[in-house]
């Protein structure tokens, strides 16, 4: 009851805003942030609610697909849950009086973008919900309309309508490319075994399918999501997207979208095929690999500043694959720390960087600014932390997931092919070093200040260059907060998914039990 | 003696009864069109009333009349059965005759001109056959049925004699005459193999020798060409864009409706009955099914005339309609008239906006797609319905039901193996979600400020049909076991 009602909340709450969008009488965007800010706030609470309970809903929804309205909560589910709805706050909170396109769609726009963030939230929440395979692929698309108009809509005003147009297409196209082939796999382990239902699949480790079928199944499912992580070569929608998107968009879109991916390969594959995911594993490690490098690599030479925190996740990304391929109990573990890490530190780099975008106009790197450290502190500090945190400095919730994925991915499980592991290994040392590179050029362009060409320090101010206050400060050092916290802290997060991520890797990880057991 | 279980047959028969009331009542009592309309209705609402009689559990194999004496069950001979995937297409059919209705009622009154008892028998005679077509068991009837189906539309898409409709008459007239000339050989290739006019599943168990086996696969293929053409499949499906285009709206939406229903139906009769394709037919399936998604749903992409649009994804849905029948079975079965039906609601929900928008607009420029900027501004209901209808033909939420469907049809895709069509329905379906986000994009942009003055109002009939197709669409959504348990 209460996983449905949290389903519900958002939803219903997105309805009304679009209803009160649409409707001819003249709205005060006070009212309308307020609706959206209870309906977000209700969702969190049960949100905390649904996490200390722990309910489960299991009731028929399609009997003649054997698909069953099957929600739970788990250890894996938990902090993602709790990520989506605590970031849905910061962002509607974040929003206020900055909500997109207002000049040019009028004041009436303010519903239906807080109505896209809410419906955006109640897809997240779903999927990481979902106990059924149908159920999960059907709230797996439920994100994508309200994040195609976030996008397209409600994009970057500077640019042009086709722009827009193009960078939420491809995002829509490449995800539902992804999410085809998912469900692809999803049919053809429901069809060979019959039921569609995640518990019963992941208690069977699958048994009842063959290897081959494994390995098609597991093929089709880590394409299928690799695209909606997205892992390298399947990345090229991210970029555009996060450049047009506004800033809550870039949040949602980097901390909690990407996400869904990640969790999908943790529910659908590792305990549903596990056969079939140890055989695409050394390749899923190479992939990996290969995107901590390139993203590094185009960070270091990317002039948009948005596009190369864009870029920075496709890296990111790079080690969680690394680890969840590694199949050992750490490094899922080190994937699912590594998922919540990437989400704080993306959100508060998309909050910061969104944050100077909307003061300088633009996210140009080359243009030469006056330094951030002078003429605004604040955000100053939070874009430093936030980088430091994306190079993996200790002490930062950045550090655990990407050193445990390194050091799960050295040992990987017995049937794994330890030679291409350590090699994949050794590459991703190769984009660590990329990542303090590509976070010390961006530090020293924008808060040291000067442009790469000239060293300028004192140059006349362009435009209004406030600092951060109230709200905006509030947000950004709530998640400068969650990630020093993280970073000093990591039992809690590590403790909560522990015996979950033991149970999913089960019989899949041989050396599992070793690898985890020196923590 | 001879069964005659009339209630069984009513969904057919109530329809060709209306149809000459309306007749015998223009000739006592001239312009009376209201008349019309009620008698139309009253005759669909008692059809409706019969299928969902039909339905009432338990189905079973179907329910069947007309049977001759025999002993034992394998013996009998019937000529009229009902499945429950039957009686809920004859269901959809009469339904989508009932919104074909509400979009053809004439606004303005046309003195001499009017054409109303014309129109409204000639649907009802059309209806009549989609409907009987489902539960036609033997060849004769199921020849008949299924021209009866098509033939008063090709008049109705005459009839208002422009240039225009006459090329696109003339086009179905054409590719009706040549589906007619291909189905009679499939006909008498399946009496030649079987040795019997009868279309049923011991039929064909009687079928042994070599020479048979080869002109029974001869009369599948014949059959799915043949019906090809009015599912508007890939090769067949030129005429389709010309019509459609040509035609006035509402003979568009019968032709995207209850037509469909019928060739699909008339389909599965020939499919149920066989227990495999053979090779041949299977390759067919496959092959027209996945041309027909790409050809499509490629050409929609590039249409700026909504109509069109919408025939062209006609097309592409066809595709999507046949492609589980290469599981030939009763889950194959139930997908593809589960896929065929959410494509009929969300197209007749589609066109029923589009009826309003050609209304409001003057002249043909309700038919191009900048005609629609920002509708869910200007007219959230029909914006709303539209935004749903797309959705669902695309296959996003909020048209779960459209999801859903995409399930269901490639399920025994799955099941089957046929892994090179399953990854190219796949690529169609990022086709698709491109051909209708393209559509939707507009409804969500900004309006011009002449469009913003020009009020969008929808005429109570249109009203009707709008929200009964787009509540249907809303419930559907949310509970998709409504039309997958309709179909048993």
């Amino acid at each position: 009851m209460v996983l449905t009602l949290l389903l519900l909340v958002p939803a219903l709450t997105g309805v009304v805003l679009l209803a009160v969008a649409r409707s001819d009488r003249a709205e005060s965007p006070g009212a309308t942030q307020a609706v959206a800010l209870t309906g977000s706030l209700v969702a969190l609470l049960l949100t905390v609610v649904a996490i200390t309970a722990r309910p489960t809903v299991d009731v028929r929804w399609v009997p003649t697909l054997g698909v069953r309205w099957h929600l739970a909560v788990d250890g894996i589910s938990v902090p993602l849950l709790l990520l989506t709805a605590a970031l849905t706050v910061v962002v509607v909170v974040h929003s206020r009086g900055r909500e997109p396109a207002r000049d040019v769609l009028g004041e009436r726009s303010a519903a239906t973008f807080y109505a896209c963030i809410l419906l955006v939230e109640t897809g997240a929440l779903a999927t990481f919900l979902a106990r059924d395979g149908i159920v999960f692929f059907v709230a797996f698309e439920v994100v994508l309309v309200p994040m195609w108009v976030l996008i397209g809509r409600f994009g970057d005003e500077h640019l042009s309508e086709q722009t827009r147009a193009d960078a939420s297409g491809r995002f829509v196209l490449f995800t539902v490319l992804g999410s085809t082939l998912m469900l692809l796999g999803i049919l053809l382990v429901t069809t060979r075994t019959g039921t569609s239902d995640l518990v019963a699949l992941a208690a069977a480790h699958g048994a009842g399918l063959d290897r081959g079928t494994q390995v098609a199944a597991a093929v089709l499912l880590v394409v299928g999501l690799g695209i909606k992580i997205p892992l390298w070569p399947a990345h090229s929608w991210l970029p555009p997207a996060h450049t047009v998107a506004p800033t809550a968009g870039s949040v949602l879109l980097a901390a909690v979208l990407l996400k869904m991916g990640t969790y999908g390969i943790v529910r659908l594959v590792i305990p549903v095929v596990p056969d079939g995911f140890a055989a695409v594993c050394p390749y899923l490690a190479v992939v990996g690999a290969v995107a901590t490098v390139w993203g590094g690599l185009a960070c270091l030479v990317e002039r948009d500043l948005k596009r190369l925190v864009a870029y920075s996740s496709v890296a990111h990304m790079g080690f969680v694959a690394l680890g969840l391929a590694s199949g050992t109990w750490t490094g899922l573990q080190a994937a699912l720390f590594g998922n919540i890490a990437h989400g704080v530190v993306s959100a508060l780099l998309f909050l910061v960087v969104g944050g100077l975008k909307e003061r300088w106009g633009s996210a140009d790197l080359e243009v030469a600014r006056t330094a951030l450290r002078d003429v605004s502190p604040r955000l100053g500090w939070s874009l430093v932390v936030g980088f430091a945190a994306a190079l993996g400095l200790p002490g930062l919730i950045g550090f655990w997931g990407e050193l445990l994925a390194l050091y799960a991915a050295w040992s990987p499980a017995g049937d794994r092919p330890t030679g291409v592991f350590r090699a994949a290994v050794v590459v991703s040392l190769l984009g660590l070093g990329l990542a303090a590179a590509y976070a010390l050029r961006v530090l020293r362009l924008v808060w040291v200040g000067g442009s790469s060409e000239r060293w300028v320090t004192t140059l006349p101010q362009t435009g209004q260059a406030r600092d951060a206050s109230g709200r905006e400060w509030a947000v950004v050092l709530l998640l400068v907060a969650a990630t020093v916290a993280g970073g000093v802290l990591p039992r809690p997060l590590m403790a909560t998914t522990a015996d979950d991520a033991r149970a999913t890797v089960g019989q899949a990880g041989v050396s599992g039990r070793s690898g985890g057991g020196g923590r | 003696m001879t069964t005659f279980d009339w209630w069984l047959l009513l969904p057919v028969l109530a329809p060709v009864l209306g149809a000459v009331v309306v007749l015998v009542v223009d000739i006592a009592v001239p312009h009376v069109i209201l008349g019309h309309y009620v008698v139309a209705g009253i005759s669909l609402a008692i059809a409706s009333a019969g299928a969902v009689l039909t339905l009432r559990p338990p189905v079973g194999d179907g329910r069947a009349t007309l049977c001759l004496p025999g002993s034992g069950a394998q013996a009998r001979t019937c000529f009229y059965s009902v499945t429950g995937v039957g009686a809920g297409l004859q269901l959809a059919a009469l339904l989508a005759a009932a919104v074909t209705l509400l979009l053809a009622a004439p606004l303005e009154p046309r003195g001499e001109r009017d054409r109303t008892p014309v129109t409204v028998a000639l649907l009802l005679a059309a209806t009549a056959g989609a409907v009987g077509v489902v539960g036609a068991r033997d060849l004769g009837s199921w020849l008949v049925t299924l021209e009866l189906a098509t033939l008063p539309v090709i008049a109705l898409a005459a009839l208002p004699g422009t240039r225009r409709a006459l090329a696109g008459a003339v086009q179905l007239l054409t590719t009706s005459l040549v589906s007619f000339a291909v189905l009679v050989l499939a006909a008498a290739c399946w009496y030649a193999a079987t040795g019997t006019p009868r279309l049923t599943a011991a039929a064909v168990l009687g079928v042994t020798g070599a020479p048979q086996k080869g002109l029974l696969a001869l009369a599948v293929v014949l059959v799915l060409g043949g019906i090809g053409f009015k599912l508007s499949l890939v090769p067949f499906h030129a005429w389709t864009p010309t019509t459609y285009a040509g035609a006035p709206l509402p003979v568009a939406v019968f032709l995207a409706g209850v037509s469909k229903i019928a060739a699909l139906g008339a389909l599965l009769v020939v499919v149920s009955a066989l227990s495999s394709l053979g090779k041949a037919a299977l390759v067919a399936t496959a092959v027209v099914a996945v041309a027909s998604m790409t050809l499509g749903n490629l050409v929609a992409l590039r249409q700026d005339d909504v109509v069109r649009l919408l025939a062209w994804s006609t097309v592409a849905q066809a595709g999507w309609v046949v492609v589980p029948l290469v599981s030939v079975s009763a889950l194959g079965v139930r997908a593809s008239a589960s896929y065929l039906l959410t494509y009929v609601v969300s197209t007749l929900a589609a066109f029923s906006v589009v009826a309003v928008v050609v209304r409001v607009s003057s002249g043909r420029s309700g038919r191009s797609l900048t005609s629609y900027d920002g509708l869910v501004r200007r007219h959230p209901l029909l914006g709303g319905v539209l935004a749903l209808a797309l959705t669902t033909l695309a296959g996003l939420p909020p048209g779960v039901m459209g999801v859903v469907a995409k399930v269901v049809a490639l399920r025994p895709v799955i099941a089957e193996g046929w892994w090179v069509i399953a990854v190219v329905a796949a690529l169609n379906a990022v086709l698709g979600v491109a051909v209708y986000l393209r559509w939707f994009r507009v409804l969500v942009a900004r309006p011009t400020d002449a469009q913003a003055q020009a009020p969008v109002t929808a005429v109570p009939l249109h009203r009707v049909a709008v929200l009964l197709t787009g509540g249907l669409l809303v419930a559907l959504s949310v509970q998709p076991q409504l039309l997958l348990g309709l179909l048993g």
